[in-house]
């Protein structure tokens, strides 16, 4: 009864808006070149699955942004890891990160197009900068916490760097990692719809801005669905490897 | 010099221990000296900041010192190693390890069967038989503690330090921890340390009890404790109780007293 609740409650705004748009479309209200009805949606969306004009583009950036997120996954776990456990390093690295982070991740479009063009490696490049802080991010503040009495532990039976590491740093930021994989995933999303609109022939964000200069609003509204859509079923594809991932903790929420 | 220590499996002499707090000196042993047989349970008490935890942990070679000498097994303690295991306060169980991966946890040196033959038996050894493949999170405090006994234990050291180990427990499962620890000394023969703050635990456990000053902490007493004095409500037990009482509050009823002439 309470899920049944909560669902009812959660869809009554996107109800409302789908009235409200149905009602200014169809009494003629709002030019539907700039607002479609809603059949015009539904009939862009089967021409655009039917030829399979969508799914290619989905498809190329998805992979733009996998490449990416992989590479800066990777980076920002190992630089991260090394920060928490080498504190002159962290010295070193984390005044001159704090500063970089700074930059919106757009404000690197010129400096990158300039560097490498608006082939596929400037966007894989835009992507990595855009994922890489929150996960070294979240992977430093998580090593970081390791409590002082795990690491007692380790000195008591004299585990190797490499062994604290595996058995007691690595298990205890894991929650805080996957937090950071989330958020990277997330805004890699966005960085590669952003670099898309901006300077690219190919990829769901060109495509919407090609939509968009032919006027064709309601394919602009299908991608626009199509990304909010994605992003969420990435949300949850990095949710469920949390669980197969943190067998304790789901132990711990139980009791 | 081997000879000579042949008798005392842990050598405390003329210990003193400094420690740097906001560029203070602050002294938190002075002039510790300790001898413990093979075998023996020896009970530390004393009032908190008393540097009784500080005494345990540079026996177990946690914490470096830089004045006096320590020995143990007839070697000078210059870090912790696997003939001397340790129990804390707050059982530090890795929570993402299983009971039996706790257990295990210093024993990488072993095969996988050599393992797991040695953890079964210090799980069985506790009493938590069936709980291997639980987390610590699913365990009570009483039981994570054992767990802590068992990974303690699974080096087989000949000495086993332990430092409040039940301070963290409800009264009635500490009465039974006391009783399961003393089975397990029996059956392991292992020298014991124990830290605590109960005076009651101290009698109980204890062969000999060292009752410590607060801060600096000095050794004021050792009592050699009786098997009649170690059965609660005995006469003897209350006698030495009073005993300990005596030297640790001896400072404060003073003050009482002149608070009541004033």
């Amino acid at each position: 009864m309470k899920v049944l609740k909560t669902i009812a409650l959660g869809i009554i705004v996107p109800i409302a808006i789908f009235i409200l748009w149905f009602w200014a479309t169809e009494t003629g209200r709002v030019a539907t070149s700039l607002l479609p009805t809603l059949s015009m949606v539904k009939k862009a969306f089967i021409d655009m699955t039917s030829s399979g004009q969508l799914q290619k583009d989905l498809l190329i950036s998805i992979q733009r942004v996998l490449k990416g997120f992989l590479f800066a996954a990777l980076l920002g776990i190992a630089l991260g890891t090394i920060m928490g456990m080498f504190s002159p390093i962290r010295a070193m690295l984390e005044p001159f990160i704090t500063t970089i982070r700074q930059i919106p991740m757009i404000a690197w479009f010129p400096l990158i197009v300039l560097w490498f063009g608006i082939g596929e490696i400037s966007k894989v490049i835009i992507i990595v900068l855009a994922a890489f802080f929150p996960v070294l991010v979240n992977t430093l503040s998580g090593v970081i916490q390791t409590p002082e009495g795990y690491l007692e532990v380790a000195k008591l039976y004299k585990l190797s760097k490499f062994k604290t590491f595996t058995k007691l740093y690595l298990p205890h930021a894991i929650p805080q990692i996957l937090v950071g994989l989330k958020l990277g995933l997330s805004v890699s999303w966005m960085a590669v719809v952003a670099a898309e609109l901006v300077a690219a022939t190919s990829g769901i964000g060109f495509r919407m801005n090609d939509a968009r200069s032919m006027m064709r609003s309601d394919k602009v509204i299908i991608c626009m669905l199509v990304i909010g859509i994605v992003g969420i079923l990435m949300d949850k594809i990095v949710s469920l490897l949390f669980g197969y991932l943190t067998p304790w903790q789901k132990v711990g929420q139980k009791k | 010099m081997a000879e000579a220590n042949e008798d005392y499996i842990i050598k405390v002499e003329h210990l003193n221990k400094h420690f740097k707090v906001d560029k203070e000196e602050l002294e938190v042993l002075r002039d510790i000296n300790l001898e413990i047989k093979e075998g023996e349970f020896i009970t530390i008490v004393g009032h908190s900041g008393c540097g009784k935890s500080t005494l345990l942990k540079i026996i177990c070679g946690l914490v470096s010192y830089e004045d006096g000498e320590v020995i143990r097994n007839g070697h000078k303690v210059v870090g912790p190693g696997p003939n001397c295991g340790m129990v804390f306060q707050d059982h530090r169980l890795l929570p993402w390890l299983k009971i039996k991966d706790n257990v295990g946890f210093g024993l990488d040196h072993l095969t996988k069967e050599e393992k797991a033959i040695t953890v079964q038996n210090h799980i069985d050894l506790v009493g938590l038989h069936g709980f291997e493949n639980s987390y610590p999170s699913q365990l009570s405090g009483g039981m994570s503690q054992r767990a802590a006994i068992a990974r303690g234990l699974a080096n087989n050291p000949n000495i086993l330090l332990l430092d409040e180990p039940f301070g963290a427990l409800d009264a009635l499962t500490r009465i039974q921890m006391q009783k399961e620890i003393l089975r397990i000394q029996k059956e392991q023969k292992t020298t014991m340390v124990m830290v605590t703050h109960d005076i009651d635990e101290a009698i109980v456990l204890g062969n000999r009890i060292v009752v410590m000053s607060a801060r600096p902490g000095e050794i004021k007493e050792i009592i050699k404790v009786s098997s009649a004095a170690r059965k609660r409500n005995s006469i003897d037990f209350s006698q030495v109780k009073k005993k300990i009482y005596e030297y640790l509050f001896e400072e404060s009823e003073q003050e009482i007293e002149t608070d009541y002439i004033i």
